[in-house]
């Protein structure tokens, strides 16, 4: 038998654990599919379908040109990339589908395929690879990156380039998000990295783990602060692993799943201890209890990976589970409360972050007309896609009701897009995230207690 | 999104995308086109040329124009919901999408009457007013997403439709662009019932082939002051219709009266809203009443009565809004349920007497079994609107012909019994040649030379609803060759 023909009775190495036009391994999972039988439930869900009208930019369009390359109808080329990367990955068709078909699921199996089979070039790689695996990852050069901007937000830099009109050199959608760049303070995993534990305030009841997320703890270390807080106020100890990293979320959205299962793995060994993973961010909640998922094709670290995510819980979930102390001073102020995607659709959790705001004395709950609607940030969607995710905000903001002081939120890229809208649409409501609500109310307990004592 | 120009030399498409206002207004690539190869009937699948989004009636006009002009077949699509086929493009039509006109025009509540543009969602209509304290009452279970133009071509029924009447009881009037380019309005004004022929009622579940409807004037209703909700579990099927056909006879007319039987009970307990009906029951139904406040405890009363003389298991009334809302949203959901125990379903429409009922599913019982295919129905069964859910796996090969064919005997059964094809789904692809059940050539014919009026190229929505009399095949392929030259 000469070569050539031994070669050609193996497998190609790209066709292991391929489908149909899906050439690399961990491919879309065809019984994600199955269960779709095309009723069009999910079309008035989908934020995209409704900005455009078009099927091929709605759940069951998508699916089923999912489904399509796997039958072999269509390759994976730009023209398929476009629906696929234009899903905002909100998951909202997830919670309107009778049938329970995992959209959000398939489409990040199916970017996976597609960054294999194109992947991006020009700018736009570099850009990407440069943030998703140099920085997010990387805890001292997210820690740079936060100083950087703390240096160009106390020097007077920001001043200088809004008043000399330099920051016209960027895209619009950059200058409208550098407006609202949060101010940045120090990150708690800095704060608190020679701290073994951090001590509950009273008895301990219970010993947590904190994520402390990448972009969270240099853009809104205050969030992480306001849950420490929180949860040390419940009788918590809270522990900071020093070697958890990103969660992955934004590299699993981008296609870059084998990043993704990088930092997954890393986490897993990182929280191996923990009992609980307690995060605050829903968008990363929502990637850590997926975990399994990113390794449908690795037995060993599916099983961990499922070990894992029973673990992990949302904060406000949490809270309302082990029956966190109700606040007693009052916050006289009117909120809404915008249901973060990850939150409502990914992880079911809508009511308990809404009490934990009803706990608090003198705050009144303003409803929100489709509350649960993304709100267009979508991890970087508005930063790749912000034709689409401006659109969208628009219908976001139209929703907010004009006579309430706060919008309430679980998830920072949600804040972010939020406060963008608000500068934005000339609105001047504060964009505060539902934990620091609850815990401005304890210091206002505590302040008023110290005050009488 | 991508790309700011027209890619294609199709000479067309560029003047079809001139005519709707560039690139965002069109598809013509085939994997955009394949998200349109199908509607909510899948068993037929066939690319379109292009899609085009007009935003208004002269755009969709001039559309219509060119396809007439240039012999291009053609169609018009809403939500694509439809369970017949009515949108699938079998001739590779040029979709016209009406999902962009969807404003709510005006709202005259004063004289009970709303404005909307085709692909205007018809919950949304009843969202829109429901503050002000009125309702649109056709409600298909479909309504979170389908559109009223669909609902308008489909004649669409719903749930309610046992005490309020389908969608064509709910028509005032209709703009329309007919198959050559021509903008007519019918039942000008919104005025009920006007002098001359009945065109309302024959453009209403015309299923898109005598014209596309722009603009729809329909008739609001004021909520009922008062409405109450029970839930009934039954160990026979036999008793479940029997207290059905004595609901009726006791002189209650329900605002709804479904049934669902025991598989059709394990798929909407297996997905997304599940109520909790015991599994081990034959049939349930769902009982709506509703009216003035003074008649409704009693006439809740008499069902409660009738249910139990007919061997109720259980029988329970929704204590607030959320649960009948939950009782309802698993209702509603329950085609799409089937998703979550079979890969794929083939769900039919029949009417029959209701005093079949018992008869009927004793036959369908029999389809299944013959064809070894699972049956789950799903029954509007105030109405003797039966609906079989022919659950298969369309990757086993034959499957889907079995599926077909066992889905015919169904339609079959309901026309031996007195009953009729279809209720509420209409004929599309599907049922085209079943209409052979109650129409012979002859009267088939009679209603395509009505088509013809309105349609003499009959390029719009071609080889929907009839099936090919054998004598005019000959004329048929005729004007195919002129189509096509």
């Amino acid at each position: 038998m000469s070569l050539k023909e031994s070669d050609l009775k193996k497998d190609p190495a790209c066709t292991i654990n391929s489908l149909g036009n899906y050439l690399w391994s961990d491919p879309p999972d065809e019984n994600k599919w199955a269960d779709c039988v095309h009723c069009g439930m999910c079309l008035e869900s989908c934020p995209t379908y409704e900005q455009t009208g078009q099927e091929q930019h709605s759940p069951r369009g998508r699916v089923h040109l999912i489904k399509s390359v796997a039958e072999g109808k269509l390759e994976v080329n730009e023209a398929f990339a476009d629906p696929v990367f234009a899903c905002l990955d909100c998951r909202a068709c997830t919670t309107a589908c009778p049938a329970d078909v995992d959209v959000g699921g398939l489409i990040e199996e199916a970017r996976g395929q597609i960054r294999q089979a194109m992947p991006l070039t020009g700018w736009k790689g570099v850009v990407s690879k440069f943030f998703l695996q140099g920085v997010f990852p990387n805890q001292d050069r997210l820690h740079l990156l936060g100083s950087l901007l703390k240096f160009y937000q106390k020097s007077g830099l920001q001043k200088v380039v809004r008043k000399t009109r330099l920051i016209h050199i960027m895209p619009e959608h950059l200058v409208e998000m550098e407006a609202i760049l949060p101010e940045v303070k120090q990150p708690v995993r800095k704060k608190y990295k020679h701290a073994d534990v951090i001590k509950a305030k009273g008895e301990t009841k219970r010993t947590v783990a904190l994520l402390t997320g990448c972009i969270m703890d240099v853009m809104f270390s205050d969030i992480n602060e306001a849950t420490i807080n929180v949860l040390t106020r419940n009788g918590n100890d809270v522990v900071i692993p020093q070697n958890q990293t990103c969660c992955g979320a934004l590299h699993v959205h981008a296609g870059d799943r084998e990043m993704g299962r990088k930092l997954a793995k890393q986490n897993i060994e990182a929280f191996k201890d923990a009992e609980k993973v307690i995060v605050n961010a829903a968008g990363c909640g929502c990637m850590l209890k997926e975990y399994p998922e990113l390794f449908r094709e690795d037995p060993e670290w599916r099983k961990k990976a499922e070990e894992f995510s029973a673990k992990v819980e949302d904060i406000s979930k949490y809270l309302h589970d082990t029956d966190f102390e109700k606040p007693k001073a009052e916050i006289k102020t009117r909120i809404t409360y915008h249901d973060a995607c990850h939150l409502a659709h990914g992880q079911g959790i809508r009511e308990e972050p809404r009490n934990i705001l009803r706990s608090i004395p003198g705050v009144e709950i303003v409803h929100m007309p489709n509350a649960d609607r993304c709100c267009g940030s979508a991890g970087i969607y508005n930063i790749t896609n912000p034709e689409m995710a401006g659109a969208i905000l628009e219908s976001k903001m139209k929703n907010v009701p004009e006579d309430v002081e706060i919008i309430s939120m679980g998830n920072p890229g949600c804040m972010l897009q939020m406060a963008m809208g608000v500068l934005k649409y000339g609105r001047n409501q504060r964009i505060v995230h539902t934990v620091q609500l609850l815990d401005w109310a304890y210091q206002k307990e505590d302040s008023l207690k110290e005050g009488k004592g | 999104m991508r790309g700011k120009e027209i890619q294609t030399k199709d000479k067309h498409i560029q003047n079809l995308a001139k005519i709707v206002g560039g690139v965002q207004s069109i598809l013509y690539k085939k994997e955009d086109l394949l998200a349109y190869d199908c509607d909510g009937f899948t068993i037929h699948r066939h690319l379109p040329k292009a899609v085009v989004f007009p935003k208004n009636t002269q755009e969709v006009a001039e559309v219509v124009k060119y396809c007439n002009e240039n012999n291009l077949p053609f169609l018009a699509r809403g939500a694509g919901t439809g369970l017949s086929g009515g949108a699938i493009p079998l001739n590779g039509e040029v979709i016209i999408s009406l999902v962009r006109m969807k404003r709510l025009l005006s709202v005259d509540l004063e004289n009970r009457r709303a404005v909307v543009e085709p692909g205007f969602v018809n919950l949304k209509l009843t969202q829109s007013i429901s503050d002000k304290g009125y309702y649109y009452a056709p409600d298909p279970s479909s309504q979170y997403c389908c559109t009223i133009g669909g609902n308008v071509a489909e004649n669409a029924g719903g749930a309610h439709c046992l005490k309020y009447g389908v969608t064509t009881n709910h028509i005032l009037g209709l703009e329309v662009v007919l198959p050559n380019g021509e903008i007519i309005e019918i039942g000008k004004n919104g005025i009920p019932d006007q002098p001359g022929y009945d065109l309302l009622g024959l453009l209403t579940g015309s299923e898109g082939t005598l014209g596309i409807v722009t603009k729809i004037t329909v008739r609001i209703l004021k909520n009922p002051e008062a409405k109450q909700t029970v839930l009934a579990y039954f160990d026979k099927v036999s008793d479940a219709s029997q207290a059905v056909s004595d609901i009726i006879s006791e002189g209650i007319v329900p605002a709804a009266l479904e049934m669902m039987d025991k598989t059709a009970i394990e798929a909407v307990e297996a997905a997304a809203f599940p109520v909790g009906h015991p599994r081990d029951i034959e049939a349930l139904l769902l009982i709506e009443v509703d009216g003035i406040s003074a008649g409704i405890d009693e006439q809740i009363h008499q069902i409660l009565r009738v249910c139990k003389n007919r061997n109720v298991r259980e029988v329970k009334v929704a204590q607030d809004e959320k649960e009948r809302e939950r009782w309802w949203a698993n209702r509603k959901t329950g085609f799409g349920a089937m998703g979550a125990i079979s890969p794929d379903y083939l769900v039919q429409d029949g009417v029959i007497p209701r005093s079949k009922l018992p008869e009927v599913l004793e036959r369908i019982k029999k389809i299944s079994e013959k064809y070894g295919l699972r049956i789950a129905n799903i029954f509007h069964a105030g109405d003797g609107n039966l609906h079989p859910l022919v659950l298969f796996d369309a990757k086993k090969p034959g499957e889907t012909e079995k599926a077909l064919a066992a889905g015919s005997e169904c339609l079959k059964v309901c026309a031996d019994v007195g009953g009729s094809i279809t209720g509420e789904h209409g004929v599309g692809i599907e049922k085209r040649e079943e209409m052979r059940f109650i129409f012979n050539d002859e009267e088939i014919m009679a209603q395509t030379n009505i088509r013809d009026v309105f349609n003499p190229k009959n390029l719009l929505n071609a080889g929907k609803l009839f099936p090919t009399p054998g004598r005019c095949v000959e004329v048929k392929k005729e004007r195919k060759e002129v189509i096509t030259s």
